[in-house]
């Protein structure tokens, strides 16, 4: 190496120092694009999916008055305000001439009667021909659903809201008519409440392998009938 | 105390001397480790969403990589069992290494975790509730420890000593070999039975979790070590034995035939079963509805793995080109069976079905290789000081010795 | 070759060879310049932490605060008027709007137990709305508790499921639907697994989180089989209009990232007498819950008399949720066929 006295007029280029020079660079050019974020992070979150407000609704599919009323014309009368005009008639099964509107889809219970007191028409009629008051519709579907009472009067169908404990509070069990329609009891079919749409899901739109499908014993030893294909249809 | 602060200084001061290919070498792993602690800081500041990990699938590079590199950290011992347990002296010399390594792993793999957590700044909560003996996490936070503690009392211990001029004491380190042994298979065990002990997940849930790390382990660890002692011979004063390297060959080989063939036994099990708990091997292997990111990872790995092991079975292999070829492919095809291989496809499908794919993102990257470029630089580091100190070029100055120097300062200037 | 290129020829005995010689100005200069640099570019690497959330970073009583099972009365008081303070202050909420935090405790003789209806089930998944809404869980991105599946008729087997069934109506007739929850089971691997003890089983069988002590390493996610467990893997987003202020420290207040969080049965319901919130809205009343203990009570009552299945039951993790199936099912749109004695079927 050259005598340090030398060169100190000129600046020192040995190679100590350019590698240190080079490497110094660097680091600053590091530094620089570090600072102005240049690897910045871009989220990847969607935006939230929108929940409809029936979806968090606690209110029941039905609400209904429990009062023996209809409704006309936007104005509400009680049965009796007609009902007492005219005399029962003895016969029965005959088509309905008013309340056309209503449709019996019942299964096999097919009889205005069977369930509407014949002098009463505020009241429901029992086993017995008693009178069922409007607002205890459970007692009226006892009458025929005697497993589904028994289970609902142990809380076990139908809906409870409120409270578990009733030291704390009411226990609301709900009456069958909140969610049944007596004239068409089976439960509606109803769009279902927004999926799953978590982080960085992917495509999920279903990729029906039919490895999987086969991989079911009850769908491979299944054969369409016809029945299954006018549900199709319906459900189109 | 004053001699050890001086051995202290002594080996800061050493480690930024060196040629322009070390300056070099050093210079790329800071940019590559600051680049990762920017990633990092982003995850701090915006939290794990930065990585490619979900709710379906919540461990992804950072566990593969940590699994891995238990798994190099626990192979170290592959070189002090031949040396201390068989008198197989070609080691002899190159034993250190493997110590060196294992710290500079263990420390990649303590970094891997605390990256990895969703609030780091509590990771202290682990010393107030310590859930042990029933988490497994508990077991490896104490193995992990214990080991890198053990292998920084042995080096330092033989290096400090060489530093000092003296003789080493046996009963100082040759009892925390034996320890080093035992514990160096307990922590790759323990890793494994984090992921073993989970009923939820069929794909770990099988007994050959275990056996497979150990083997693969003490495949990819003696085979980068085979990879680094060629460097350090190449690059420093240091002797290393034609010997040392046809040894280590000797371990890297048997332990691919032992996991390759462990791995035939869980390809046979998954798929002749045939069952609903061997989704996630059909996913990895090749794809489960369509959806099939991992298939040629792993297929890669198989090809690599069968390929290192049929290089190694060759005599020709005993030429450093072909070991070397071999060495890189097991090292490469391990990290991809064990680290995406096995982590990933346990999390697809979900315990309900759902398959919803990992990949990692840029950010994830980026910690990932600031982590390996901060335990190479570690490593880099540590030989850069090893090998003079022992060789007896670096020597603590005594007294006089003190007062020579402070002459000779003195009539140069 | 580890020789330094300077003064190469350092007669000093004991120097170390390729050590820096005595510190020359040069030197001295050099090593200046590269600290400098590095310094640099270690801040920049540390620059975005400037747009770090000062909420994000845990105040002095939170960083010192203890495991909840360890905190005194006055701690838990202290707890839960920070997290009120805290909660008004991330949503910006009026001074008019209540936060109420609580810490209700487990009521004495009282084991909670679950059982879900599967012939009554129609998978709206307006559970998964409400449960959303009442435990203040984020929405961006989005975290629910509950998960609908949609299941092929005949099977049990998960791999055949649907999560992200969207017909116009439903129920599918060629399906059944299975929700899923945490089951709060009797022998919970999450418990089990963590290493910090952030989350326990309650007397009342409930598996809670202690928010303020998770570490967030996600081995209980990893370790339930019904998929349960929720992590914040960004900060939780929720609508302050949308907020549930009735809160509870173990089950609803909302989170900070990096935490677990799961469905806790509504604890803060619960333990008050209330019908969890999935209860409360099921249109078809497929939802039962109440205190097995209690024979009277409903879920009593269904592990009597139905029949009653537990999910992945081989897993042995012993569940506090039960599937039950009775009479009919989700099948009204056929027509009941009327069977004649001496017709052949």
């Amino acid at each position: 190496m050259d005598k340090p006295g030398h060169r100190l007029t000129l600046l020192p280029v040995d190679r100590g120092t350019v590698r240190a020079v080079i490497v110094s660079l660097v680091l600053f050019a590091l530094a620089g694009m570090l600072w102005a974020d240049l690897w910045r992070f871009t989220s990847p979150v969607e935006p939230r999916t929108r929940v409809p407000a029936w979806a968090t609704d606690i209110a029941t599919v039905r609400q209904p008055s429990l009062r023996p009323e209809i409704e006309i014309v936007g104005f509400t009368y009680r049965c009796s305000t007609c009902h007492r005009l005219f005399p029962p008639r003895p016969t029965t099964g005959r088509t309905l001439t008013q309340h056309r509107d209503i449709v019996l889809k019942h299964g096999i219970n097919d009889r205005c009667l069977n369930c509407h007191h014949p002098e009463n028409r505020e009241a429901f009629v029992d086993d017995k021909g008693s009178e069922i008051s409007y607002d205890q519709p459970q007692l009226l579907c006892a009458k025929c659903h005697g497993p589904v009472y028994r289970d609902w009067t142990h809380g076990v169908h139908g809906r409870t809201n409120g409270y578990w404990d009733a030291a704390f509070g009411p226990v609301e069990r709900k009456l069958c008519t909140a969610c049944h329609d007596p004239h068409v009891p089976p439960f509606p079919p109803m769009r279902p409440a927004p999926g799953p749409n978590t982080l960085r899901m992917g495509d999920q739109r279903r990729f029906h392998a039919r490895h999987e499908e086969q991989e079911n014993p009850l769908l491979i030893y299944q054969r369409p009938t016809s029945r299954d294909e006018l549900d199709e249809k319906e459900h189109e | 105390m004053r001699r050890y602060f001086a051995f202290l200084w002594d080996c800061a001061r050493l480690s930024f001397v060196g040629d322009w290919r070390y300056h070099g070498w050093m210079t790329v792993l800071t940019l590559i480790t600051l680049v990762g602690v920017y990633a990092y800081c982003h995850q701090l500041v915006y939290g794990l969403v930065t990585t490619g990990m979900t709710d379906q699938v919540s461990w992804g590079a950072y566990i593969a990589n940590f699994t891995y590199l238990v798994g190099l950290a626990a192979a170290a011992a592959m070189l002090v069992i031949p040396v201390y347990v068989y008198r197989n002296m070609h080691l002899h010399d190159v034993v250190i290494f493997g110590e060196l390594l294992a710290i500079a792993v263990i420390i990649m793999c303590l970094l891997f975790v605390m990256v990895d957590l969703g609030r780091p700044d509590r990771f202290l909560h682990l010393l107030q509730r310590f859930n042990f003996p029933m988490s497994m996490l508990t077991w490896d936070v104490i193995a992990l420890n214990g080991y890198l503690l053990l292998n920084l009392h042995i080096c330092g211990y033989l290096v400090y000593m060489a530093y000092c001029g003296r003789e080493p004491s046996k009963v100082f380190y040759v009892p925390f070999v034996f320890v080093a042994i035992v514990w160096a298979v307990s922590i790759h065990t323990v890793t494994a039975f984090l992921y073993v002990g989970l009923g939820g997940r069929p794909f770990w849930n099988s007994a050959i979790i275990a056996p497979r790390f150990l083997a693969s382990a003490f495949a990819a660890g003696p085979a980068l070590i085979i990879l680094t002692l060629q460097i350090v011979r190449r690059c420093t004063s240091h002797r290393v034995r034609d010997d040392a390297l046809l040894t280590l060959r000797r371990i890297v080989q048997v332990a691919m035939l032992i996991n390759m063939f462990l791995l035939g036994c869980e390809l046979f099990t998954e798929f002749y079963t045939d069952s609903a708990h061997t989704a996630s091997a059909r996913y990895l292997y090749f794809g489960l509805s369509g959806r099939g990111a991992l298939v040629p990872w792993i297929w890669t790995a198989i090809v690599f793995d069968s390929l290192a092991m049929i290089i190694l079975l060759l005599p020709a292999s005993r030429g450093l080109t072909l070991l070397n070829l071999a060495c890189v492919l097991a090292i490469v095809g391990i990290w991809i069976e064990k680290g995406m291989g096995l982590i990933v496809p346990a999390f697809v499908p979900t315990p309900l079905g759902e398959i919803v794919e990992y990949m990692p993102t840029w950010h994830e990257i980026m910690v990932c290789l600031g982590i390996w470029a901060f335990g190479l630089l570690l490593y880099t580091i540590m030989v850069r000081i090893t090998i003079p100190v022992l060789s007896g070029q670096v020597r603590a100055r005594g007294r006089h010795d003190q007062n020579e120097l402070k002459a000779a300062h003195a009539t140069r200037t | 070759m580890s020789a330094a290129d300077n003064t190469p020829n350092n007669p000093t005995h004991g120097a170390p060879a390729g050590a820096a010689p005595e510190p020359s100005r040069r030197g001295f200069l050099r090593m200046g310049v590269n600290a400098v640099a590095g310094a640099a570019a270690l801040a920049a690497a540390l620059s975005p932490l400037r747009d770090l959330d000062p909420d994000d970073a845990p105040s002095l009583e939170e960083f010192f605060q203890k495991h909840y099972k360890e905190m005194s009365a006055e701690e838990k008081q202290a707890a839960l008027a920070r997290i009120a303070e805290q909660v008004r202050r991330r949503f910006k909420l009026p001074a008019d709007r209540a936060v109420n935090v609580q810490d209700p405790p487990p009521m004495d003789g009282v084991e909670f137990v679950y059982a879900l209806n599967v012939s009554r089930c129609i998978g709206c998944r307006k559970c998964v709305h409400a449960c959303a809404k009442e435990n203040n869980t984020s929405r961006s991105p989005e975290i629910q508790y509950i998960r609908v599946l949609q299941m092929q008729k005949g099977s049990i087997d998960v791999e055949t499921s649907e999560h992200h069934y969207d017909p116009i109506k439903i129920p599918d007739h060629q399906a059944y639907y299975l929700p899923v929850q945490c089951h709060q089971c009797a022998k919970p691997p999450c418990v089990k697994v963590c290493p910090t003890e952030a989350t326990w089983q309650e007397p009342d069988g409930i598996t809670v989180i202690d928010y303020d002590w998770c570490i967030g390493c996600r081995y209980c996610e990893a370790a339930c089989p019904y998929w349960a467990r929720r992590f914040n893997f960004g900060k939780p987003q929720i609508p302050a209009d949308e907020l549930n202020l009735d809160m509870a420290y173990l089950s609803n207040r909302p989170r900070s990232k990096g935490v677990m969080e799961k469905c806790t049965f509504c604890l803060h319901r619960t333990r008050r007498g209330r019908m969890p919130a999935c209860v409360e809205v099921c249109p078809t009343g497929s939802r039962k819950f109440g205190n097995v203990l209690d024979p009277d009570s409903e879920v009593a009552y269904i592990l009597r008399h139905k029949r009653v299945f537990v999910f992945k039951e081989e897993v042995g993790t012993l569940p506090r949720f039960f599937y039950y199936f009775d009479e009919r099912g989700s099948r009204y749109h056929e027509p009941i066929e009327v069977f004649e004695p001496g017709e052949s079927t």
